[in-house]
């Protein structure tokens, strides 16, 4: 499975405020794809549009180069924000609904249904109802009705939110797993080291506008050079603060992030750590997506 | 009648787990829309999602057999009285001679009643025993009838007319006897009947087309009123639960919508249709005259605009459902909404009693939101006439058409705005637009 969705022009207004302003941007199969953004930088109406779900002014999505309608829609497999399943329905007879309506035949949705409550570890949940289940459950069967199908796309908003570890384990591999497999999956988090574990590739937004999209060790290496230095018995990393060249990006437990003018040589600030003590770490860095993040949105 | 009512309530049950055996069946053999376009397929899913869930609920069985009840008393509880009736109980203080005997049980004859006479020792005793309720009439020496309360012109009791015909039976042997006519004579009196009264105006509403008009219009009123509820309140309950916006994602809102409705729309129709059989099995099984003259086409009639009622409120409480998020939001909604409904009830109510409906309600029954009401009582009155049914019947039809097309335009805009109840002002104006 090979394919590529297109978000081309998004525009949404509300009244005077503007939610997607001419927003681009596309996503690969076979990655996963972050998507990050400050709250109400349009991340949830992006998605919602790709569903329908919301009216655009202006823009169009595309897969595989043709116009998203209600047949390609019915291949895709969203995840919204708000979970949304019926709370008195039993979980298997809801997914199985569900899967029916995005084309599945019964026996079909019945036996997709089996393998992945078995797969979440939730099968015994099967007969209960879903209010019964605890939120962990709730969105494991969520997911499971964003799976169950075999999507070619899968569009997920926020899925690892309210997660304990073992869940964003067990929602992680399943995601990383659905990318091998071919699918285009783009998820939406607020947890930035989870998204650096799970994804190739981010996209990210505010203001209803791209501001960087690309591949998380792309962006990682791009950027001014980054060491990370300790000298033994200067914990507040005073030996740096009269380095040209040389900003403090942070410093914990005596040792100092710093961040290197492009015209200053690394060699002339391991010779001003020397100098100030014994030097006990002197390693580069890559960019963490927070930083990468919080340099894109200034 | 207990013969009846099971095998109505069995024929219920059975219709409805073949009905769903054969589903399960056929479904699961073959791939999805294997003969259906995606949008009935779809619309075939939703609606036997909703099937399911309705049957399912205790409010739906409880609420069947609740409605059973009554219409099972509402039959046999007139055939009851009508079958059995209660003797006169008539006290005799003194003697009573065989003309005069013979006058009072030609009178309870007369009242379709049978008669029992009590030999009372005095005045006294026959008055403590008119009061005790022991006898309903005493006569006195033959000379003298006493009842405990005094009876009013329009007392139409069995009692009442008892009294009523043995007074003047009574009256005309003691005539016949004071004229001293011949046996020959007396025995022609005897023999005398009342000429028929031939009236020009129609007379009132007969007993049994009322009985259907009002278990036919109560059955209206039950069902619209649950129904569109269930419907104000489902598509209320998947927006706040926001599983919208996971249905949306694969199905078109009208597909949602229509499923719905008509899923909603299949359980009221089955649940009707197995009142109306377990009134009809249940009626001839006592032997109730429900279904003489034209009750039975008051039934049918109530059938088809139970359906074209629920059709015309259906988009409309569909609408309303969609503007709202909460439950407190839904009570505000529905309140106007059924206005029309308890209007065209009570309106109805007051007509089928009376033989000859005003012209403001032969015009309710043809506007769409009254009709479903007035129609069938109309009916039931033989006011109407074929091509008067059927003008009405497209009149609601039509517009049924154009409030779908608005409500869904209002449902699509509403279903997924969320944070408050949506105002009808912002949609209507988007869904014109």
């Amino acid at each position: 499975m090979s394919g590529l969705l297109e978000l081309e022009g998004l525009t949404r207004r509300y009244g005077t405020l503007t939610a997607l302003d001419g927003l681009s941007f596309s996503v690969p199969t076979g990655q996963v794809v972050g998507f990050l953004g400050p709250n109400g930088a349009g991340k949830t109406t992006t998605m919602r549009a790709v569903f329908g779900l919301t009216d655009l002014d202006a823009g169009m999505v595309r897969w595989n180069g043709a116009p998203v309608g209600q047949a390609e829609r019915r291949r895709f497999g969203y995840m919204p924000e708000e979970r949304g399943l019926y709370p008195a329905m039993r979980v298997a007879e809801q997914l199985e609904y569900l899967g029916r309506l995005h084309g599945m035949s019964a026996i079909d949705a019945q036996a997709a249904t089996t393998t992945w409550l078995e797969r979440l570890g939730i099968a015994e949940r099967a007969d209960s109802k879903v209010d019964a289940l605890s939120h962990g459950n709730q969105q494991r069967v969520q997911l499971v009705a964003a799976l169950l199908h075999g999507p070619e796309v899968l569009i997920l908003d926020e899925p690892l939110a309210g997660l304990d570890p073992a869940g964003i384990d067990a929602i992680g591999g399943v995601l990383a797993e659905q990318a091998r497999s071919g699918c285009c999956v783009l998820f939406s988090s607020h947890q930035l080291d989870q998204v650096e574990d799970l994804c190739e590739s981010v996209t990210i937004i505010d203001h209803g506008r791209l501001v960087v999209t690309g591949r998380v060790d792309d962006l990682a290496r791009s950027g001014p050079r980054r060491l990370v230095v300790r000298v033994e018995g200067d914990r507040d990393a005073s030996w740096a603060r009269g380095t040209a060249g040389v900003t403090i990006s942070e410093v914990d437990g005596g040792a100092a992030r710093l961040v290197l003018d492009p015209s200053v040589e690394s060699e002339s600030v391991l010779r001003a750590a020397m100098a100030a003590g014994r030097v006990t770490e002197f390693v580069f860095e890559r960019r963490r997506l927070s930083e990468v993040f919080r340099e894109a949105l200034k | 009648m207990r013969g009846g009512l099971i095998a109505a309530v069995l024929a219920v049950v059975v219709i409805v787990r073949v009905w769903g055996r054969r589903r399960r069946r056929t479904t699961g053999q073959r791939q999805t829309h294997g003969g259906l376009g995606p949008f009935t397929s779809d619309v075939g899913l939703v609606a036997a999602r909703e099937m399911r869930e309705r049957f399912r609920g205790k409010i739906f069985r409880v609420g069947t057999l609740l409605i059973l009840a009554v219409v099972a008393a509402a039959i046999v509880i007139p055939t009851l009285d009508n079958g059995k009736p209660e003797p006169q109980r008539v006290g005799l203080v003194g003697a009573l001679s065989a003309p005069l005997r013979a006058a009072v049980v030609s009178s309870a004859k007369s009242v379709g009643t049978t008669v029992h006479f009590v030999s009372v020792a005095d005045e006294e005793a026959a008055h403590a025993d008119l009061r005790s309720g022991r006898v309903d009439l005493a006569i006195v020496e033959g000379r003298e009838l006493v009842v405990n309360k005094p009876i009013g012109s329009t007392d139409i009791s069995t009692t009442a007319q008892f009294v009523d015909a043995v007074s003047k039976n009574l009256g005309i042997v003691e005539a016949v006897e004071a004229a001293h006519l011949t046996a020959a004579q007396s025995s022609e009196l005897a023999g005398a009947r009342a000429l028929p009264v031939h009236s020009l105006q129609p007379g009132a509403v007969k007993g049994a087309t009322h009985t259907t008009s009002l278990i036919g219009l109560v059955l209206i009123f039950v069902m619209l009123s649950q129904y569109n509820t269930w419907i104000l309140i489902g598509v209320m309950e998947e927006k706040s639960s926001r599983v919208i916006e996971v249905l949306l994602a694969a199905v078109r809102p009208i597909q949602l919508l229509t499923g719905k409705v008509l899923g909603i729309g299949l359980v009221a129709f089955v649940q009707a249709s197995a009142i109306v059989v377990f009134a009809l099995v249940l009626a001839k099984s006592v032997g109730s005259d429900l279904l003489h003259g034209t009750a039975p086409v008051v039934l049918a009639s109530t059938l088809v605009w139970l359906v074209l009622g629920y059709a015309f409120y259906c988009w409309v409480y569909a609408a309303a459902g969609s503007l709202a998020e909460r439950q407190d939001q839904v009570q505000s909604l529905a309140f106007p909404l059924s206005l029309p409904i308890i209007f065209g009830y009570i309106m109805a109510l007051t007509a089928a009693g009376s033989a000859s409906p005003s012209s403001f309600f032969k015009v309710l029954a043809y506007l769409p939101p009254t009709a479903p009401f007035a129609m069938p009582v109309l009916v039931g009155l033989g006011k109407v006439t074929w091509w008067e049914f059927l003008a009405s019947a497209l009149i609601s039809i039509v517009c049924t058409v154009g409030v779908a097309r608005l409500a869904t335009g209002i449902y699509r805009r509403a279903i997924l705005r969320t944070g408050g109840r949506v105002k009808l002002r912002d949609v209507l104006t988007r869904a014109a637009g």
